[in-house]
């Protein structure tokens, strides 16, 4: 044992990361404490070797939990610092937007820590080459880079006078090795690729590093080469999510539009009802504010949408109804008013091919139904009639009575507050047209009145 | 001995390059502000400036000027991050010889202060 530095134990060394890992960065122990890396460990034999595995084990898991690569790596790049006595530490990484390992945490000693983010390694450098590459046989089978080994392969005459080039490259890779001042690079890889490499100064004590050190280390870089590919993983999951709701927003307001557009085709029909659907949207809107709470609405799943849409759509079976009815001057026949009455069928039909509308669609059909079951199509009663109809048959009834229509001039707005309050419990319900009063108090519904 | 004066007001920086060149058969000065630079400069008259663009009070711009109303035959190298990279017009108008953008690649530095000291 070296007489000037005494080197911690292995399990001190063990129960002090686990510890950190526990408390400094947020990370998650799946040992729950560390009191088995505190019990006594004897120092060689059987016993060590099998908690130095299951320390790694533990470390492992933990570091997979990690939020933030990044403090893993800190994490590492600190223990190593602190407890292994290297002259300097240092991690680089992979930063596609750079295209380039990017020194992202280091440490050590004046004049040797390599400032961060100061130092890049492009692809091509010799350095990085020879751990993508993969085919060199001076990285040891562990994977690390030794800097003794390449000191080794220089002096060998055969690779000189027989391999040229591979000479000429392990001068290259001693040269960027003497750049880092490094003895020791180790890479950190996901499956294939090169994710970062991880590297060290020589030891302050001057020794080299034993066996169980480097392997220390490569299962270090390897979680946290798991890690970061994790963390990655999930940044390009959250970027993919954001990018699809992004384009659900954009398709979604491109079918408001065209829904909005197709009601306004719809009015333009008829010189009459010009602005009736977008004023029956808004007093529906006004209503529903007024029902929050109501269980009824949590049976939708998006009932401000639905009911937004249901209203814009309500009157678009109007399309299969003949001109010369919709602006007929004077009361219609019974029979003319059988075929206005197809609107809300006609309506529902167009919708209903499209999977997304078919809530809609049961709107739009049912928005013509009267509470005491008087209505049409089906005559529906009460709260078998869907909520959203219940919703537009008081605005549309609204709108309807305050505009001048073909067939009659406009009422008052009194004599149509009257009107609703007269027909709530038979054609509407009740607690709609209680919503209606309260909004209309309030002052929401004449803002929307043109 | 090539004298070479660095400046950053990142202490870890002007520690590593400082070691670096030292290591490299240069003598090195290091300065963590512009006026630090300055009185350096009149001092010692490096033959090489490594300066930094961005730092907090006098930056690298106005401390070129200055040094280079100093001593003209100064090279000096500006140590940019991407994002400043436009100022580097202004700088080579001021007289800058060159410049080097941060994370930077070691052996280009080494090779860009040997390209400029042979010159001098």
């Amino acid at each position: 044992m070296s007489t000037h530095r005494k080197i911690p134990s292995w399990g001190k060394l063990q129960g002090w990361f686990v510890e950190k890992l526990m408390y400094n960065q947020g990370g998650i122990s799946p040992l729950g404490n560390s009191n088995l890396f505190n019990n006594q460990i004897p120092d060689k034999g059987i016993v060590q070797k099998q908690d130095y595995q299951s320390f790694l084990e533990a470390a492992s898991r933990t570091m997979i939990r990690f939020k933030k690569p990044e403090h893993l790596i800190k994490m590492i790049v600190k223990t190593i610092d602190e407890q292994l006595m290297v002259t300097h530490t240092a991690v680089l990484l992979y930063k596609e937007e750079k295209k380039s390992y990017i020194l992202i945490d280091s440490k050590g000693t004046t004049g040797l820590k390599i400032p961060i983010g100061f130092v890049r390694l492009n692809v091509d450098n010799p350095l990085i080459r020879i751990f993508s590459e993969k085919n060199s046989f001076f990285i040891s089978e562990t994977g690390i880079l030794n800097y003794n080994d390449i000191i080794c392969g220089l002096r060998n005459r055969n690779i000189l006078e027989l391999q040229p080039d591979l000479y000429d490259n392990l001068l290259a890779i001693k040269k960027q090795m003497d750049l880092l001042k490094s003895v020791l690079c180790i890479p950190c890889y996901f499956k294939r690729d090169l994710l970062g490499i991880l590297v060290l100064g020589e030891k302050i004590n001057g020794e080299n590093f034993s066996r169980e050190e480097m392997g220390f280390f490569v299962t270090l870089a390897n979680d946290a080469a798991m890690a970061i590919a994790n963390a990655q993983l999930i940044e390009n999951l959250q970027q993919r999510v954001e990018e699809i709701k992004e384009l659900y927003v954009k398709e979604h307001r491109i079918f408001i539009h065209t829904a909005i557009a197709l009601a306004a085709a719809i009015d333009a029909r008829d010189p009459y009802t010009h602005g009736h659907t977008e004023r029956v949207t808004n007093y529906c809107l006004a209503i529903a504010k007024e029902l929050d709470g109501v269980p009824e609405v949590s049976q939708y799943k998006n009932f401000r949408e639905t009911l937004q849409i249901s209203a814009l759509l309500h009157d678009v079976g109007k399309i299969g109804i003949p001109d010369y009815l919709l602006s007929k001057n004077g009361r219609l026949t019974p029979e003319e008013f059988e075929e206005i009455k197809k609107h809300s069928v006609i309506g529902a039909t167009i919708l209903n091919p499209i999977k997304e509308l078919s809530d809609v669609a049961k709107e739009v059909r049912h928005h013509q139904e009267c509470f005491d079951g008087s209505g049409y199509p089906n005559g529906l009663k009460g709260n078998d009639i869907p909520l959203i109809a219940r919703i537009i048959a008081v605005a549309d009834a609204f709108d309807a009575m305050t505009t001048t229509r073909s067939y009659r001039k406009k009422r008052t707005i009194e004599e149509t507050l009257q009107e609703l309050k007269s027909k709530s419990g038979t054609q509407f319900d009740p607690i709609i047209v209680s919503a209606f009063l309260l909004a209309f108090q309030k002052g929401n519904i004449l803002n929307n009145h043109k | 001995m090539r004298k070479i004066l660095v400046v950053d007001d990142e202490h870890d920086i002007c520690d590593f390059v400082g070691a670096f060149f030292k290591e490299r058969g240069f003598q090195v000065f290091a300065a963590l502000n512009a006026d630090e630079a300055l009185l350096i400069t009149k001092k010692e008259r490096p033959d090489l400036i490594l300066l930094d663009i961005k730092m907090k009070g006098m930056d690298g711009l106005a401390a070129l000027k200055h040094i280079r109303e100093l001593d003209r035959s100064i090279k000096i190298i500006m140590v940019t991050a991407l994002e400043d990279q436009d100022k580097m017009h202004e700088a080579y108008k001021l007289g800058a010889v060159d410049y080097i953008t941060k994370p930077l690649v070691l052996d280009y530095l080494e090779e860009i202060v040997g390209k400029n000291l042979k010159a001098v």
